[in-house]
């Protein structure tokens, strides 16, 4: 008898439910219907306003994240002289003013000092069309780390807007060449993705060449022609410690991380004129040949299953990407067909884009990414010698190297994967190559 | 208890047994010691004082009477005109004969006794038997009785429950064919509603048709503007992939402003929910509808990515 109201109130809402299904159903009919199925590439309008700065904070934290957005393709920034206002508090936004102002979203913050001298970044993402609050977070850190809190608010926004986890709080190894003649100096450098905070962790007269983060952000694999001869090195990221791996006779070049970070793929030659794929375990030293055809191959790259490791050859006259299972005797199949140059493969970290450099028909080298399953094709770059590509750990994004013009020094620039837009890294003193990206930093 | 009735039975027969022989050994003194009396009458006497002394310390101690089955033997006659006793003779043989005679009598008492005592057990027993044997035929027929009225009343119950079913299947018969009468009904008024519907629907539609006609043109432009209108301000994030879909219920006012967007059915992200909403909010005001054709107040958009 108790359950009698209880029964009565359910037998009311599903005659309820059942109303409305009948009184919807001619509503519906009446309704119009659209079909939307696609939609624009347009980089989404945002304004990051201004932070509330700590009074003993100098980077501009708004300006870091506002760089980040923009410089990875999918954002365009309202500029602060067009700003309708500067709130720093959600509760200030006045969204129609920003809608007005024609952003659709809006990023507002602050930085605090806290205890410990520490410093606290605190933000809002909110959407101006609809007023909802979409993201908001504390990252706390030293007064020296705020870029890097900034780069850690960038991530989260574009995640929350693109779906894509972002990619800027992470860390590039590249070769920068400075000084002239005797004097010319060859640095190993380590830096934030967008090309600031840098730091030298090897300097040579000699060239240095390929650098290689591992999988597990720990260490650093390179080419180094020391006393004129190449060998292979890994050396610890924060320590400095390094290991000389291969210095056989011949050539010791392109090492590539196996995605456990205990193996590296390299190229030695040997004695014979012909570079080979081979695998060097680095805790048994234990090497294996993987290729064995007489032509050059070299620029291993690891699929991040462990499964194959692709590389480039001339075995059928122009260099072409090919694949081979990871272990000795094992098919090898070609990869690449579009252009009758195509060199220099790396794979994104899901395994299903492949980058590379080709040559056009005009004979500019420049970054192209292909679909490993359908094979689809497509060149990203207009330069005129861009090479060695290198995807952002979230695949969204490629870093390579750029030689601008005869006797230009090069630049380091990115581009989205899509093509639509490319940045060009914060200028560095002489000559910036060989990009290599860091994984995630957990 | 049948042992013991036993034994007494045969202490009885071995008593009368006894008596009987000092009975017949008692007349064949008497006679003898007449006999001797005339030839030596002197010896014998002792003889019959022992035995009457014994018989009758034994009659006194023996209990239980002769036998009734075997009539004690009946003393003989004294033989007319025996020899005269001397006078203790006659008093020892007086007093033989009185207790002989007493011990009969009660012997003879005790056997009537006993012969009338047999009698009413027997009559007793037959009584008791008759009485058994009427109860057990009463009881025999009372079970008969109480038997046949038992059948009678399962034969009645078994009657009374068959013409229940056999109601109830009539019942229910009659039910089933009244349900199958209203749902042929209920099916041909649904039938008849449902051809009047098309009727309607067709007569309607045709209107509609001839009022569409004219503005076919026009609703189809109208619709693909806002289409237009939407994609064009759809910023597709990269996780709108084929195989995404999304509806949205999008409230509108007259003129065409968005007043609200409510996300239904939707397999994307929260990039994709984000992206879809602001597309639809950046759509407004969506373009206004041709003559004739009001503005709908609400707006069915399904977002589904197909490359």
């Amino acid at each position: 008898m108790k359950q009698t109201p209880r029964m009565a109130t359910l037998l009311r809402m599903f005659l309820a439910v059942l109303t409305a299904a009948w009184l919807a159903a001619p509503t519906a009919r009446a309704q119009l219907q659209i079909q939307i199925t696609s939609g624009v590439s347009n980089p989404v309008p945002i304004a990051i306003v201004p932070f509330a700065e700590a009074p003993t904070d100098y980077t501009d934290v708004a300006d870091v994240i506002q760089n980040d957005l923009v410089g990875s393709g999918r954002f365009t920034a309202l500029s602060r002289d067009r700003m309708p206002a500067k709130p720093t508090n959600a509760a200030d936004v006045k969204f129609a003013d920003w809608k007005a102002a024609g952003s659709d979203y809006v990023v507002v913050g602050q930085v605090t000092p806290i205890a410990g001298g520490q410093l606290a970044v605190d933000f809002n993402l909110l959407n101006a069309l609809t007023g909802q609050n979409i993201a908001r977070q504390r990252f706390v850190g030293s007064s020296t780390a705020l870029r890097n809190a900034a780069h850690r608010v960038s991530d989260v926004i574009y995640q929350a807007i693109t779906g894509i986890r972002g990619a800027f709080a992470t860390r590039i190894a590249y070769v920068a060449i400075v000084g002239q003649g005797a004097d010319q100096r060859f640095q190993l450098v380590i830096a934030d993705a967008d090309g600031y905070n840098q730091h030298l962790i090897l300097e040579s007269r000699f060239p240095i060449m390929s650098p290689a983060w591992s999988p597990d952000g720990q260490w650093i694999a390179y080419v180094s022609f020391e006393n004129h001869l190449s060998a292979v090195y890994v050396q610890r990221v924060l320590t400095g410690q390094r290991t000389q791996v291969s210095m056989r006779a011949g050539i010791n070049g392109a090492p590539s991380w196996s995605p456990d970070s205990r193996k590296l793929a390299l190229t030695l030659s040997g004695d014979s004129g012909h570079p080979q794929i081979y695998i060097l375990d680095l805790s048994t030293q234990q090497l294996t040949r993987i290729t064995d055809v007489p032509a050059i191959n070299t620029e291993a790259a690891w699929s991040p299953d462990g499964r194959y490791i692709y590389f480039t050859s001339d075995r059928a006259g122009e260099p072409q990407i090919y694949r081979i299972g990871a272990s000795p005797g094992s098919a090898t199949e070609r990869i690449t067909f579009t252009d009758e140059y195509n060199a220099g493969p790396h794979l994104s970290a899901d395994g299903k884009m492949l980058a590379m450099v080709t040559r056009d028909d005009s004979g500019n080298y420049r970054i192209a990414v292909q679909n490993v399953a359908t094979g689809d094709f497509r060149v990203l770059t207009h330069g005129r010698l861009d090479t060695s590509p290198s995807f952002a750990p979230n695949g969204a994004s490629i870093m390579y190297a750029v030689r601008p013009g005869q006797g230009e020094a090069g630049i380091l620039a990115t581009t989205s994967v899509d093509g639509l837009t490319g940045l060009s890294l914060k200028p560095t003193k002489g000559e910036v190559r060989d990009p290599s990206w860091g994984p995630f930093i957990q | 208890m049948t042992e013991y009735v036993r034994d007494r039975w045969v202490s009885i027969g071995m008593s009368v047994l006894l008596h009987g022989s000092l009975l017949a050994l008692l007349a064949f003194g008497f006679w003898h010691f007449h006999q001797q009396q005339q030839a030596a009458p002197s010896v014998p006497i002792n003889a019959t004082v022992v035995d009457a002394r014994t018989l009758k310390g034994t009659g006194t101690v023996s209990t239980p009477a002769p036998q009734p089955k075997q009539p004690p033997p009946q003393p003989e006659q004294p033989p007319e005109g025996p020899p005269p006793p001397t006078p203790d003779e006659l008093a020892m043989r007086q007093q033989a004969a009185q207790a002989e005679a007493e011990h009969e009598a009660e012997a003879q008492k005790q056997l009537l006794a006993r012969q009338q005592a047999e009698q009413a057990r027997q009559e007793q027993q037959q009584k008791e038997q008759a009485a058994a044997e009427q109860a057990a035929q009463a009881k025999q027929a009372e079970e008969a009785q109480a038997a046949a009225q038992a059948d009678k009343a399962a034969k009645a119950r078994k009657l009374a429950a068959a013409k229940k079913k056999a109601a109830a299947a009539k019942l229910a018969a009659q039910k089933e064919e009244r349900k199958l009468a209203e749902e042929k009904k209920l099916a041909e008024e649904q039938a008849a509603a449902e051809r009047a519907a098309r009727v309607a629907d067709l007569q309607r539609s045709l209107r509609e048709d001839e009022q569409a006609t004219a503005a076919s043109g026009a609703l189809a432009s109208w619709q693909s503007a806002i289409t237009s209108r939407i994609q064009n301000a759809w910023i597709r994030p990269p996780t709108a992939q084929p195989g995404i879909k999304c509806v949205l219920n999008v409230g509108l006012v007259p003129g065409g402003s968005v007043t609200g967007v409510s996300i239904g059915e939707c397999n994307g992200d929260d990039a994709v929910r984000q992206s879809i909403q602001t597309a639809v909010y950046n759509a407004s005001p969506l373009p206004p509808p041709p003559n004739g054709i009001p503005f709908p107040r609400q707006l069915i958009i399904t977002f589904q990515p197909t490359n």
